[in-house]
């Protein structure tokens, strides 16, 4: 009897432990083959309309169930590499090609060259479809992500096409009258912590991140020509904020407190809506190097988890050729005035006389195509203490890219070590 | 064996918990111990091998910008400053709220209030009160106190009292909280026999107060320092990710900066084992030092 007693206890404690860890286990995601999970970084407009397209896809497809979350850029990218190293992640993930490069190095993207055919591959423009070590690993449906010179109509008519005419209209349009410390328009602003709006500066005076081997050249004339430029802005000239944050130089611009402002096309959309008249022009040249100022310009687009198994890559297949479709691509250039990547739609009317998307296409083909490996990463991290320090008045632009050079150097042989 | 059975129904009802625990303290705990010993990082992370107490060296040894020696100093000056003002406004608050006054409901909605928005919000809107040209705190500077404008978000040594003052703010609602509860527990009748010794407002304090709501306090402010040790949020966006010139970092900030942004996995598996060891220290002795769990009366 005693042992029955005992028995039971144990066959109690069993179930209850098993019931427990089949609970437990449960609430790992079950894999169905028809919901098809995308994750990405895009803003609020951008997601409207990619919900508005899955929408009609769901009801095209019924028996689909599409699903976009969003995330932020770099928890996106953590999330990503966490998810899918572990064998499980979103189905796509969308985001700026950087990604490609450590996501690339992590095997935790399909090469997608076997996956689409050739001639729909080639109807996108080279541009967008990003290849690394001879794989194609991101497909976009938006080109550029590259800064523009943004300017307030109301208070400028035709933006400045040099540094020089850059300095005089500044001047012109740097309003300070009333004597308490605070200006009442600036006639330029930007974000000058982040070193990424640093680049055109950089490359107007002929200097550039890395060579072709991947190896940092920050420790060049250009950057100190380009630092020199901006203290100058700032200390001599005056025509823009001792400091300016990406939220301050936006606020600035939106309130129409200043005429022109350095900005990604990923902004235009908030500025109209903000009621802002704007305009848009190429960055200027910059007339002792005769050089333009170039900034980064990376597609954005979709990359396929390899955890996607082979049964479940036709439906993902379907999705990406439905979302990269030339009608949808078009749809968010005619509501977001992005760049769409598909060839043929560059002969669409809105397309070739839309002002903002013309002057857009010309700023693309001046800015240099951002590097896709994960160096990037440790270039940026090392750039951005020598830059700020240079805008504090703690180091000279020589000291600052002497020491971005060799902590750029170090950075990357932590990375690889 | 016997005892073992007669505790089963116990065990029973502990188990599911129990699971539960391995799954999200255990297995992550001691993963990370695991991966603190391994090359993981970019290029190793699924083939990654055990290398030893390699990356705790480099924890200790390597020349970062800072170095790990002043980012643990600034991390103690941060824990210590934030707890300090923390408790010391905290009870203040909470004495007066304590007090027979009008409006009570209102002056203690209003004071929990920074405890109630979400710190993201709070701490983008502190970095854009800090701006030198418009943020209202220089305004309030310039114009009223006709002091000169600081550049906090510049200078390193004002950008990080700016966190400081960002998350004094924020913290100050809990100690407060946890002092009310304390001082609306204690027995009415000691202050009523303390007036009839004739005892002063300051003895009254002294030798009922602070003994009485001290078994309160001590687990809440051991449980403050872990959290503002720990506390990413608030010094990650006020500053920016360590602005100016990584010169705002904690030592958790600086986890996160490695795992993250550098792909550093078995390096910032090994600094947050660190902190955790730290922490773990600091907790046992300090509960011991201030004998917490010994009853007040």
């Amino acid at each position: 009897m005693k042992i029955i007693r005992h028995l039971l206890s144990i066959i109690h404690l069993s179930s209850i432990i098993l019931l427990s860890l089949v609970l437990f286990l449960s609430c790992s995601r079950r894999i169905d083959l028809n919901r098809i999970v995308i994750w990405h970084q895009m803003r609020v407009d951008e997601r409207v309309i990619l919900e508005g397209q899955m929408k009609k896809y769901m009801e095209l497809h019924p028996g689909i169930h599409l699903e976009a979350i969003y995330k932020e850029t770099e928890e996106l990218r953590s999330g990503f590499i966490i998810a899918a190293i572990a064998g499980q992640g979103p189905d796509l993930v969308y985001g700026p090609s950087d990604q490609i490069g450590p996501f690339q190095v992590m095997n935790i993207i399909k090469p997608m060259e076997n996956i689409f055919s050739e001639a729909w591959i080639d109807s996108f423009n080279p541009k967008g479809v990003t290849w690394y070590k001879g794989h194609l690993y991101q497909i976009a449906d938006k080109l550029g992500n590259h800064l523009t010179l943004v300017f307030n109509k109301n208070l400028l008519q035709k933006a400045p096409e040099t540094d020089i005419e850059l300095i005089e209209i500044g001047k012109r349009l740097t309003v300070y009258s009333n004597g308490d410390g605070r200006f009442e328009q600036y006639g330029l602003v930007w974000n000058y912590t982040e070193p990424f709006f640093f680049i055109p500066f950089m490359t107007g005076f002929g200097g550039w991140v890395m060579d072709d081997d991947g190896k940092p050249t920050l420790d060049n004339r250009g950057v100190v020509d380009g630092l020199n430029f901006i203290k100058e802005l700032r200390d001599i000239y005056k025509i823009i904020p001792r400091e300016a944050d990406y939220n301050i130089a936006d606020a600035l611009f939106k309130d129409g407190k200043a005429a022109m402002i350095i900005n990604g096309d990923w902004s235009w959309a908030g500025y109209k809506k903000a009621g802002i008249d704007i305009g848009i022009a190429p960055l200027p040249k910059i007339v002792k190097t005769g050089l333009w100022c170039a900034p980064m310009v990376s597609p954005k687009g979709y990359s396929i988890n390899v955890n996607v198994s082979k049964e479940k890559e036709k439906i993902v297949v379907d999705v990406l050729r439905y979302l990269l479709a030339p009608e949808n691509q078009l749809e968010t250039a005619k509501q977001l005035n992005t760049m769409p990547t598909w060839r043929a739609l560059y002969d669409d009317p809105f397309i070739k006389n839309d002002e903002i998307l013309k002057n857009s296409q010309i700023q693309i083909d001046r800015g240099r195509p951002m590097p896709v490996v994960p160096e990037l990463r440790a270039i940026w991290d090392a750039m951005r203490p020598s830059y700020q320090a240079v805008l504090g008045g703690v180091k000279t632009p020589e000291q600052a890219a002497k020491n971005m050079q060799s902590l750029a150097l170090r950075k990357i042989a932590e990375m690889n070590e | 064996m016997n005892r073992f059975y007669k505790n089963i129904f116990i065990f029973t009802f502990v188990a599911p918990a129990f699971l539960v625990l391995i799954g999200v303290v255990f297995y992550p705990f001691i993963y990370n111990v695991v991966i603190s010993f391994s090359n993981m990082n970019l290029r190793h992370i699924q083939d990654w091998q055990m290398v030893g107490p390699v990356q705790y060296v480099k924890v200790f040894t390597e020349p970062t910008e800072p170095n790990f020696y002043v980012i643990f100093l600034k991390t103690i000056i941060w824990t210590f400053v934030n707890v300090f003002f923390h408790v010391v406004l905290g009870v203040i608050l909470a004495l007066l709220l304590n007090q027979k006054i009008k409006g009570k409901g209102i002056y203690r909605t209003l004071l929990i209030l920074p405890w109630a928005i979400p710190q993201y919000i709070v701490a983008l809107t502190w970095r854009g009160m800090f701006n030198y040209e418009y943020g209202s705190i220089n305004i309030v500077l310039t114009k009223y106190l006709h002091l000169p404008a600081v550049e906090w978000l510049k200078n390193p040594t004002e950008a990080f009292l700016a966190c400081i003052l960002t998350n004094i703010w924020l913290g100050f609602p809990f100690m407060m909280v946890v002092a009310l509860g304390a001082l609306q527990s204690i027995p009415h009748e000691l202050y009523e026999a303390a007036d009839i010794d004739g005892a002063s407002w300051y003895h009254k304090l002294k030798n009922i107060t602070f003994p009485l709501i001290k078994p309160v306090m001590i687990p809440a402010i051991t449980l403050g320092i872990v959290w503002t040790f720990n506390s990413l949020n608030i010094v990650w966006l006020v500053s920016n990710g360590g602005e100016p010139s990584d010169n705002t970092h904690i030592l958790v900030s600086f986890v996160y900066k490695a795992a993250f942004n550098l792909y550093r996995y078995g390096y910032a598996a090994a600094l947050s084992i660190v902190i955790f060891v730290i922490l773990l220290i600091f907790s046992l002795s300090f509960m011991k030092k201030t004998k917490a769990t010994e009853a007040a009366y």
